[in-house]
């Protein structure tokens, strides 16, 4: 069975006098250990499908299936203590943390929310984690302002395999980085996978990037599916206008594949 | 140290921080250096100020120590001035961000509740609180707060309601907190500067209100207050004026010692946020 599955997936907004469909029936499904890679033009709705997975957003109709079991009919606590498998890195890692916190604070909360680790214990899990994620257990006093971009992502990973997760969402996650930074952190995310058989739902707009990591790819016009398929089948021969159109604005791909 | 540094640059900073030390000074020396009761009788009545250099500022109708009574009533204007405020802060702090945290109906009941509270005049209320609870020292400050939470908890509100669409909260959510402490722990102390802000005007309002509560004999009659002396010496006030000015002199410095030392404060954080 798929660790995700969502299918009619629709979320409506508001705008002037009627009402746009930012997501519009769109189905998907993740194996476990796999990355399936949304990509689409800006406002295509992939940032909306991922909140929508994520429940930070309810939406209008369609079915998410997480796990074996139905996630849109959790609520409360049980919603809450779900959420532990499933987890989310965000695209600016100085916003997606509380500008108050420290690396150890931050780290410390699913700990001991999940209860996965006493009091005594969650230093040493904190500066396990940190290792993990390729960072010294001295970061850990640290303010998280007072720590780089790319150290700042690595610790929002760290934060989000805290819980030992099945599925983590990546929106634009290595899109602010560097380029170099963004190498490492995407082999990071590779090893994470290779060894913790973690699914990512891997959102870029860098076909280049998607290339790179993703297993399959699903390509969004509108809020709707394009087309979707095996990532480097569909990069290498799209058939959607979209998806011609996104493989022709990469510049990374254009080079690799001109002579 | 550059924020000190600017804050000491502003003149009106300075005099209000320098009304502010010598009134904490004179609330805390006012049992060391007036020990016993200030409402006890001390000399002949009606002595004017400078006569007697035992009793400096001269006594009132009663022949108690207008010095004395001075001292004591900086204790209670500072007192139920700053836990009013503070109390006043605190509830519409909460108030404020469970309403724009909660949203919804929560939001909706919280605010008509605000709204309520914000028609009624301030003083009003706490004129209506103390005549029906009587007169201590906690009913008068809960009766201040009653009238001046209002302020902050829409401040409070509107600040949460733009905190709660950032990442961060989104990612609180994501690790499962419960929505409470999301509220409390991670929203309502990134929404406390503009609420903070408003602490100096609800601090110098309270001591008014006090004073004027004190003034209608609404006041706790076990202390001595500015606005009790202001009343007593009304009933003289063409023979000796003084009785009730030097107690009106006090006040009027008092409030504006709180308010310039307040806007110094707001003023500095406020260009360290601009330049950020
Ligand atoms: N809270 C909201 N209220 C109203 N409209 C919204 C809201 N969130 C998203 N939208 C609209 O939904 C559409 C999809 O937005 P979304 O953020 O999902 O796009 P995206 O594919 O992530 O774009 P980008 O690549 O720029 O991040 C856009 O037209 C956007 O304006
Ligand atoms: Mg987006």
């Amino acid at each position: 069975m798929s660790l995700l599955a969502v299918s009619g997936l629709t979320k409506r907004y508001r705008r002037g006098g009627g009402t746009v469909a930012a997501v519009d029936g769109v189905a998907f499904a993740i194996e476990p250990g796999e990355t399936l890679a949304l990509a689409g033009p800006s406002g295509s709705g992939k940032s909306t499908i991922a909140r929508l997975v994520l429940r930070l957003t309810e939406p209008d109709a369609g079915t998410i299936q997480f796990e074996g079991a139905d996630f849109r009919s959790l609520g409360g606590s049980a919603l809450r203590a779900r959420r532990a498998r499933l987890q989310m890195v965000f695209q600016d890692p100085l916003a997606a943390f509380n500008p108050r916190a420290t690396v150890a604070r931050v780290l410390d909360d699913p700990l001991r929310i999940h209860g996965i680790a006493s009091r005594t214990e969650r230093p040493r899990r904190i500066a396990a984690l940190l290792e993990r994620v390729g960072l010294g257990a001295d970061l850990a006093p640290r303010a998280i302002h007072e720590i780089s971009g790319g150290q700042r992502q690595r610790v929002a990973i760290a934060r989000a395999i805290a819980t030992k997760p099945s599925l983590i969402v990546l929106d634009e996650a290595v899109s602010a980085l560097d380029v170099s930074v963004r190498g490492r952190i995407l082999d990071l995310l590779l090893d994470l996978q290779a060894t913790e058989r973690i699914a990512y739902l891997f959102i870029s707009h860098d076909l280049g990037v998607v290339r790179a990591v993703a297993h399959r790819l699903v390509i969004l016009d509108a809020g709707r599916v394009a087309e979707s398929g095996d990532a480097r089948a569909v990069i290498g021969n799209p058939q959607s206008a979209i998806g011609r159109a996104l493989v022709a604005a990469a510049p990374r791909l254009n080079r690799t594949t001109a002579p | 140290m550059s924020r000190l540094h600017r804050f000491l640059r502003s003149p009106e900073a300075i005099a209000g921080t320098a009304i502010l030390a010598l009134l904490f000074a004179m609330a805390l020396t006012a049992p060391l250096l007036f020990p016993g009761d200030p409402q006890a009788i001390a000399g002949p009545a009606l002595l004017p100020p400078f006569q007697d250099w035992s009793l400096p500022l001269g006594t009132d109708r009663l022949g108690r120590d207008v010095l004395a009574e001075l001292f004591h009533g900086a204790r209670t204007s500072l007192a139920v001035g700053l836990s009013a405020a503070g109390a006043a802060l605190l509830i519409g702090a909460v108030v404020g961000t469970l309403a724009g945290f909660a949203g919804g109906l929560i939001d909706e009941v919280l605010m008509r509740i605000t709204d309520a509270f914000q028609t009624v005049p301030g003083f009003l209320l706490a004129l209506a609180f103390v005549s029906i609870v009587g007169p201590s020292l906690g009913v008068v400050v809960a009766a201040i707060a009653l009238g001046a939470w209002t302020g902050p908890a829409r401040v409070a509100r509107a600040e949460v309601l733009s905190i709660r669409e950032r990442d961060y909260v989104a990612g609180a959510r994501v690790i499962g907190m419960h929505p409470l402490e999301i509220a409390f722990r991670e929203v309502l102390p990134n929404a406390l500067p503009p609420v903070l802000a408003l602490s100096s005007v609800i601090v110098a309002a309270a001591i008014l209100t006090e004073a004027a509560l004190s003034f209608l004999g609404l006041g706790d009659p076990n202390r001595v207050t500015w606005g009790a002396m202001i009343a007593e010496g009304r009933a003289v006030l063409r023979t000796t004026p003084f009785l009730s000015i030097i107690p009106g002199i006090a006040l009027v410095l008092t409030v504006l010692g709180v308010y310039l030392a307040g806007e110094g404060v707001v003023e500095t954080t406020a260009v360290r946020r601009s330049l950020s």
